[in-house]
């Protein structure tokens, strides 16, 4: 029997490279194993990459996080890697030069696997935000799965062994187009509405929900409008002070400020920017899942989410209107 | 015009109550009610008061502050950046608050204030006043006395005021015949010690037993490098409570949301009988 014989006929892109191959069963069983590996790592790899890519600023301050890079040079090499890794899943994907997207995926794996025994040795416990900032795990949680993760990619490697992929021409024009596209998506993600979907935050949601109920007791009752903010940032004053004006019109609901900035840039900001308001210091992984930008508010009655409000903040007629109703 | 007596009674009272309304309400405008914020403490040339105070006012950016050694009440407006001297004829307490004049007497001394990250600095009557966080004030290190250390941390003695400790627990702790040694591993920079060394001591200061003895230690920011009493005793997180029964190290207890430190204590002594 002859190898000519029993290519894949398939699809007439996919090239056999010369090599010696098993008889045909064992051959083609083999084939679809690295098959399933291939395709496995590259939805893998897609998926993580889509989700840092709905929050890259996140994933710039998670990679900052390690202590590795400095915060500068993190914001620079988190969206290239997001790019990166949806290239390399659209690779292999595709099947574009196979043996070497299925190495490269190794690597990566391999990066951060040892990334993450890093974090771990410095007894870092934070999420490792490899599938972005709303899926949550520990490092030891992600070293099994990225190990489980490069066991496929072995078997890729090994099952695909003599495969060359899709023709060059159209492996080349794919990824130029996959890499511009992700371009796109991690520079635009951030002003897509899609905040609703991609974090906790969304009308009818309880204080259980959002992690709040026994950190945040005060707002179990009654009708609070809730501002989430970085009170280190420079705009903050100017946030406070519009939420000042509304919390001096009658019948405007009770306003809490909720922080993942420390207790030293609250205080920092209540002396200097007096906000009439209350501010709660939340837990960073916490209130992270509520937001993918700040300020961000939402209204809460009773115990439960009515309204959120991205980017600017509520008119105040707006407020009292929605009481009105 | 013939006007009757009655209609001149009328007008009489209405007169008087008209008075009366705009007295009571120049007695109210102007006035705060100040509620004490343990939160933060006040620095005085230094040191630490054991009675001053930052009373937080139902108007957003005032502040009133007391430190006993200054002959006036010091009223903090961050909105104009400074602090007036209020006579303390015009601060009352009222159902354990304090109303405080807002409209002190014209010509009232009036201090610039500065605010220098979260600290907020000024000068009044001569002393050099700072409010800042209790956390951020210099720490307690080494071994400390029960008395020393509340007389010492208002923020413990004002939250030990509210716990209300499990008095089944106490009993039982009470009646308790080993010898008990609790060596007692906390920080006056560490916000879960400022939630749960309150209860802690509240708890202690109830506990009637001889045969349990308490040994209080302050650690220092970075303990696992600096020397002290907390070495080589495998100490990773504060506030760490060793109990040692006879002598014998027992368990360790620490602090969790929601921790009742006389029912997790009475529980180990209750274990070993």
């Amino acid at each position: 029997m002859s190898t000519s014989m029993s290519a894949p006929t398939a699809t007439p892109a996919l090239r056999e490279a010369p090599g010696s191959v098993p008889r045909a069963g064992v051959r083609r069983w083999r084939r679809g194993v690295g098959h399933l590996g291939r395709v496995a790592i590259g939805l893998v790899l897609l998926v993580a990459g889509v989700l840092k890519g709905l929050d890259p600023a996140e994933f710039a301050h998670q990679v900052a996080g390690y202590g590795l890079l400095e915060p500068r040079l993190s914001s620079v090499i988190a969206p290239a890697l997001i790019v990166f890794e949806i290239t390399l899943a659209v690779a292999l994907l595709a099947g574009a030069w196979p043996r070497l997207s299925v190495l490269l995926s190794l690597v990566l794996l391999f990066g951060f696997i040892g990334i993450e025994a890093y974090g771990l040795s410095v007894g870092r416990t934070e999420a490792c935000g490899c599938f972005g900032a709303y899926v949550q795990r520990t490092p030891a949680e992600v070293i099994g799965e990225d190990l489980l993760f490069a066991g496929l990619a072995l078997l890729a490697l090994w099952g695909l062994a003599g495969w060359a992929g899709v023709r060059a021409r159209r492996a080349a024009t794919a990824l130029a187009a996959t890499v511009v596209l992700s371009i796109v998506f991690v520079v635009a993600s951030p002003s897509l509405p899609i905040d609703a979907y991609v974090t906790r935050l969304s009308v009818g949601k309880s204080l259980k929900d959002l992690d709040l109920k026994d950190r945040v007791p005060v707002l179990a009752a009654g009708r609070h409008l809730v501002v989430l903010l970085d009170v280190s940032d420079p705009g903050a004053a100017g946030t406070a002070a519009v939420f000042n004006a509304m919390a001096a019109r009658p019948g405007a609901p009770g306003i809490v400020g909720l922080t993942p900035s420390t207790e030293q840039e609250i205080d920092t900001f209540l002396w200097s920017a007096v906000p009439a308001f209350e501010i709660h210091r939340v837990d960073r992984d916490v209130i992270k899942r509520l937001y993918r930008k700040l300020p961000r508010c939402f209204l809460i009655d009773g115990g439960r989410v009515t309204a959120v409000y991205d980017g600017a903040p509520p008119g105040a007629e707006e407020l009292l209107s929605s009481e009105a109703s | 015009m013939n006007v009757g007596l009655p209609a001149v009674r009328k007008l009489g009272s209405l007169v008087v109550a008209l008075a009366g309304l705009c007295a009571a309400a120049r007695a109210g405008a102007g006035a705060i009610l100040c509620i004490p914020n343990y939160d933060y403490s006040v620095e005085v040339d230094g040191s630490y008061p054991r009675n001053a105070t930052l009373y937080q006012s139902d108007s957003p950016g005032k502040y009133f502050i007391d430190v006993p050694a200054c002959k006036n009440g010091l009223l903090m407006d961050l909105h104009d950046k400074r602090v007036v001297a209020v006579p303390r004829d015009l601060v009352k307490p009222v159902d354990g608050k304090l109303q405080v004049s807002d409209s002190p007497p014209s010509g009232a001394t009036a201090y610039a204030l500065s605010v220098d990250g979260p600290i907020v600095q000024f000068q009044a009557e001569d002393r050099k006043v700072r409010i800042l966080r209790c956390l951020d004030r210099p720490p307690i290190v080494g071994e400390v006395e029960f008395n020393a250390l509340i007389a010492d941390r208002a923020e413990y003695r004002e939250a030990m005021k509210v716990y209300a400790p499990d008095a089944a627990s106490i009993a039982r702790m009470n009646k308790y015949v080993k010898k008990v040694q609790l060596d007692v591993f906390f920080a006056t920079w560490c916000p879960h010690c400022k939630e749960y060394m309150p209860k802690f001591l509240r708890v202690m200061s109830e506990v009637k037993n001889p045969n349990i003895k308490l040994n209080l230690y302050g650690v220092p920011k970075g303990f696992g490098v600096a020397p002290g009493p907390w070495q080589g005793r495998n100490i990773n997180s504060i506030p760490t409570i060793i109990v040692k029964i006879d002598g014998k190290e027992i368990t360790r207890m620490g602090s969790q949301p929601g921790a009742t430190p006389e029912v997790e204590l009475a529980g180990t002594l209750d274990a070993v009988k």
